[in-house]
């Protein structure tokens, strides 16, 4: 089951040595379950998940203080609430906030917490790299953020064309912070997609084929695949940077006979599988959503598999369309125009199949569904105006206008945004163990609404007529002045509406606390395994992993065709679901040496800006950490069992892999999909319901 | 499959919304604008905006399409109070040539709009070389013109700044240029943008149908003063690009009125390690004014022919009043009244005016600032360089 074969017997080595259970005589790993240290020290994918969520919206707040600046002083012609130079450094960081401290964890939370989950696993692969990724991504945000006390933020643009970003022409130390703290940013990341990969590919419970997989996890399992590999180029790109900036280096230095479209490719190669790695877990959590809602099944699921994978791989091939004015040559250009049309066409696939989902259905009308179709319908104008993007000429006329920020902001916001905040109101019962308010839900979802079209919807017009972006102030007289106070008042709504989210957050845990509602395992009558669960999710996740036969399968046990050939009930979510009260789970154990790996990093980062002697502090304590984590002793998995409460933990256990249970573990790796598992604990559904999905 | 027919009368009630939104745009598109890059003054931009309406039209129809074919979902398919809980729909999977009708349209209907962007594209890039070719130069933060008038290959006869002047009716090669950092020349009603990249030369072509004035700024983020950076194409009748082109290459006089004398006495002093003003100045410029490696060579403006621009700090002020008050200094209104105002406010502070990395006066022969610092200059000192300012025409 686990790529790593449970040990015969307790951490036997194959040598014939006995582990030793504290080698050094310090290191007893963490034995907190409650409390703060739990959560410094936790491995638990889904703590991990909750953390990720938690710090992205905190970014958040101060991405989106940054764009309501932005919007404060644009919103009459030659205002100067501030100076230029903090105008750059707003819209630099308010890019690079939204994108790397914001979407990209935002997603992390939901596939961290959900994937492991979705396809019947107690945890990741690694759970320690895991809680490593989380801790390091923090580091590396808060250090970014930390830029603004330390001399002010970088006003490179998050896009950092060089040489605009060399030392002459950005002194302050604002890029320094950029290409180090995204560098960290990427390491984090980089290591969150490995493990999900191996966690997706090797865990999946028994049955699981990767056809049998929701859509949410393929989704999920794409943008990991994006990350291994775009991330590697971002990394190289910044450290060119790092030596240029730093270390006198020449790499974009046009004297010495750079040519600055190098930075330009490399950014791009890197930037443009970025955006699909913003909007694809969105796609996912939308083909979560909308099925529920429309008591069906998704349509068309190998289509939307397929077409999924597709955007990844195209969008390899689309990155020069960010490019077409930077005189690459018509050849390029051509190029590069013909493949970012074409990438339109799985996208559009997906719209359509989401469509097809609801036509028929049973639709009812909640916050998540009202996001969801947010998302369908506003994803829509983004993905239009991308195609006339793609029409090369006519994107001369477009790129560096407002119709550019008009579109990524339909695309990211109207995407990817909208869909995360439908995905909280989806999962929140079962992460919680309460539902947000449905009213409140709706005034957040349709303020939201009204507020992000008022606010980007005029950007549009704006670049139509000639409106560049980055630019600090705009003279009277040019056509621009209603449509940006008309802006500015949009993005104050999306501000009350964000507030309102807030308090639903607070008010629904404050009535739960008062009146605690059981929202039962499943709330909304779901259809994934995650609902096979009680809510909150036990920390073991599956008192027994479930044997999966088909798509969907939590919902086949609740559904079945009777002898008329008529789809009924045949379970409550409650009665289909696990009680959560198994006894004797291995889990992996706490661990201090991630977090403090983690927190070497930044001391690196800082030491390279300010004075080397720091980065030497810093490197001893990532080497610290990295032998810490390497000779933390593996607990005896025997002990401690037999006391696992509801809520309870496991005390020792092996911290490097989550096992499931030997007896239960019948091989489900990636490919193996004519695995028919015995002992099929589930309820025999009856054949016609499991015919292929594209076959009728 | 569903539940309840809708009345055809209450779908066809959505019908008018469809029109809305693409008339909002158009109609706000119509405003005042001059930077509109949908009212094309010339056959590269009228060919880039015929593509766009072409695109646009198309998406306009997939998005009624889809947002309306959603409402309609919507309301036919929503949940009825009397819908049992335990009711379930058709539980349809999926349609395999539903999916392929949908793959191949769109790639069809995406095949033909590629054809046009490609016929467009090559179209734009054709260019002559025996066509007048101007020489772009984008630096921190304004844009100089070098023209070449013997034909010799280098640009070197005249060479101006902010206002790029041309004749109108025929086609003109740009080739950009970068001295810094990447900016991107841009005249939205005359062509697409290109970016200026530092060590790179890249083509762009303009042509303006009647003589005016069109304006445009800089399109690549470039540090500081990025917003404050913008150029206007000046297109003149044949005759009178002639007689422009030949004063251009003529020198400064030396003023004989005694306040613009101690002005240009004042400027060779002050200002020759950044300015040159041709006849005024060479020998000091000379003398103070090489450029470091890293940003530019000669990191001013040239203001031997100053007063005949319309517009001076990176096209951002005025240098004459507006007479007709239509927004623009036209070439009949330069030489008219000056804009004083602008002009000694930017002479007073100039980094206070437009934001530029100036923090101190650089020594002769030092490290360059970027921009123009603060010269801590008397109002007298200001009124008798205004005075030789207005003599450079």
């Amino acid at each position: 089951m686990a790529i790593v074969e449970r040990p015969t017997a307790p951490l036997e080595l194959t040598t014939g040595q006995v582990t030793a259970r504290q080698p050094l005589g310090g290191f007893t790993r963490p034995q907190a379950t409650t409390g703060w240290r739990s959560w410094l020290t936790t491995v638990d994918h889904k703590r991990i998940g909750i953390m990720y969520g938690a710090a992205a919206l905190f970014f958040f707040v101060i991405g989106g203080v940054e764009a309501l600046l932005i919007r404060l002083q644009l919103a009459a012609p030659g205002q100067k609430l501030y100076s230029a130079d903090l105008y750059n450094q707003l819209f630099t960081m308010h890019g690079v906030t939204m994108i790397f401290l914001v979407v990209i964890p935002m997603g992390a939370a939901f596939m961290n917490y959900l994937m492991p989950l979705q396809i019947g696993a107690r945890d990741v692969a690694f759970p320690r790299l895991n809680a490593f990724s989380f801790w390091l991504f923090l580091s590396a945000g808060l250090m970014l953020n930390t830029s603004w006390f330390l001399g002010g933020g970088a006003d490179g643009g998050w896009f950092a064309y060089a040489p605009n970003t060399g030392v002459t022409f950005s002194p302050s130390h604002g890029m320094d912070f950029y290409a180090l703290g995204l560098q960290m940013a990427g390491i984090a990341s980089l290591v969150g997609a490995i493990n999900l990969v191996v966690t997706v590919l090797n865990m999946r419970a028994p049955g699981m084929t990767m056809m049998k997989m929701p859509v949410f996890t393929w989704m999920g399992l794409v943008t990991q695949l994006l990350l291994v590999f775009a991330l590697p180029v971002i990394s190289i790109a910044l450290f060119l940077l790092t030596f240029d900036r730093l270390f006198d280096a020449n790499f974009f230095n046009v004297a010495q006979g750079a040519d600055p479209l190098l930075w330009e490719h490399l950014f791009w190669i890197f930037g443009h599988p970025e955006v699909y790695i913003l909007i694809l877990p969105a796609f996912g959590i939308v083909s979560e959503i909308i099925p529920v809602f429309s008591r069906k099944p998704i349509f068309g699921y190998p289509f939307m598999v397929f077409s999924g994978i597709a955007i990844g791989f195209m969008g390899w091939g689309v990155w020069a369309h960010h490019m077409f004015a930077s005189g690459m040559g018509p050849l390029s250009v051509a190029a590069f125009a013909l493949s970012t049309m074409f990438i339109a066409v799985p996208t559009g696939v997906k719209i359509l199949n989401w469509m097809a989902t609801m036509w028929g259905g049973r639709l009812r009308f909640t916050t998540p569904m009202l996001f969801a179709i947010g998302l369908v319908t506003m994803f829509t104008i983004g993905g239009l105006s991308g195609v006339t993007h793609a029409v090369a000429p006519s994107d001369t006329q477009q790129t560096d206008t407002y119709y550019i920020v008009a579109h990524f902001h339909y695309v990211i916001f109207g995407g990817a945004l909208l869909a995360f905040l439908g995905g909280f109101y989806f999962w929140w019962p079962k992460v919680f163990g309460y539902t947000l308010s449905e009213t409140l839900g709706k005034w957040h979802f349709w303020t939201i609404l009204i507020g992000f079209n008022l606010t980007f919807g005029p950007m549009h017009v704006l670049g139509l007529q000639g409106m560049p972006r980055r630019m600090h102030t705009y003279i009277a007289d040019y056509g621009f002045e209603f449509w940006n106070l008309v802006s500015t008042i949009g993005s104050l709504i999306i501000a009350v509406s964000m507030l309102i989210f807030g308090w639903n957050i607070v008010a629904s845990w404050r009535a739960h606390r008062a009146d605690p509602v059981d929202v039962g395992p499943d709330p909304w009558d779901a259809r994934s395994l995650e609902w096979s669960v009680p809510s909150p999710t036990p920390v073991h996740n599956f008192d027994e992993v479930p044997t999966v036969s088909r798509l969907d399968e939590f919902w086949h046990h609740k559904y079945q065709e009777d002898e008329t050939g008529k789809v009924v009930r045949v379970a409550t979510g409650a009665e289909a679901a696990q009680k959560g009260d198994a006894t004797d789970v291995h889990l992996p154990s706490p661990s201090y040496w991630p977090l403090v790996t983690a927190l070497g990093l930044p001391l690196i980062a800082y030491g390279l800006i300010f004075n080397l002697g720091l980065a030497v502090v810093g490197g001893l304590v990532v080497l610290i950490g990295a032998f810490g984590w390497g000779y933390e002793p593996a607990d005896d998995p025997e002990a401690g069992h037999g006391h696992l409460g509801h809520d309870g933990h496991d005390d020792g256990h092996d911290g490097a892999e989550a096992e499931i249970e030997g007896g239960e573990a019948a091989d489900a790796t990636a490919g193996d999909g004519e695995s028919q598992p015995a002992g099929v604990s589930a309820p025999t559904a009856s054949a016609s319901d499991e015919r292929a999905a594209s076959d009728d | 499959m569903s539940t309840g027919q809708q009345p055809a009368a209450r779908r066809r009630r959505f019908a008018p919304l469809a029109l809305i939104l693409p008339l909002v745009l158009l109609g706000a598109c119509a405003a005042d604008a001059p930077q509109d890059t949908m009212d094309p003054a010339g056959p590269q931009a009228r060919s880039i905006d015929n593509l766009f309406n072409g695109v646009f039209l198309v998406a306009v129809v997939v998005f009624v399409v889809v947002e309306f074919g959603m409402i309609a979902l919507i309301v036919r398919f929503r949940r009825r109070r009397d819908d049992g809980d335990d009711d379930l729909p058709t539980q349809t999977h999926g349609n395999t040539r539903l999916e392929i009708a949908w793959t191949l349209l769109p790639a069809v209907l995406l095949a033909v709009v590629g054809f046009f962007t490609l016929r467009t594209l090559f179209d734009l890039e054709q260019r002559d070389d025996d066509d007048l070719t101007v020489q772009v130069v984008g630096q921190q933060w304004w844009w100089e013109y070098a023209y070449d008038l013997d034909g010799d290959g280098e640009h070197d006869d005249v060479l101006t700044a902010n206002d790029l002047v041309v004749p109108a009716g025929v086609d003109i090669n740009l080739d950009i240029q970068s001295n810094d950092v990447i900016h991107s020349y841009w005249i939205p009603r005359l062509n697409g943008k290109k970016d200026a990249v530092p060590g790179r030369t890249h083509p762009l072509q303009i042509h303006a149908d009647e003589p005016g004035v069109y304006v445009g700024q800089c399109t690549e983020y470039c540090g500081l003063s990025h917003g404050y950076m913008r150029q206007r194409v000046v297109a003149l009748p044949p005759d009178e690009f002639e007689a422009w082109l030949e004063d251009q290459a003529t020198d400064a006089e030396m003023p004989t009125e005694a306040e613009a004398a101690a002005g240009a006495e004042l400027f060779t002093t002050q200002c020759s390690g950044c300015h040159l003003a041709r006849g005024i100045n060479d020998a000091e410029f000379e003398e103070q004014g090489s450029g470091t490696e890293l940003i530019v060579a000669e990191n001013a403006p040239d203001l031997t022919h100053f007063a005949s621009r319309g517009t001076f700090a990176g096209a951002l002020f005025d240098l004459w009043v507006d007479a007709d008050g239509d927004g623009f200094v036209e070439h009949d209104e330069i030489g008219g009244e000056l804009n004083r105002a602008d002009l000694e406010a930017w002479l007073r502070n100039p980094p206070d005016e437009k934001p530029m990395d100036a923090p101190y006066v650089p020594e002769p022969g030092g490290d360059k600032v970027r921009g123009m610092p603060n010269f801590n200059l008397q109002e007298e000192q200001i009124d008798q360089l205004v005075a030789f300012l207005a003599t450079l025409d």
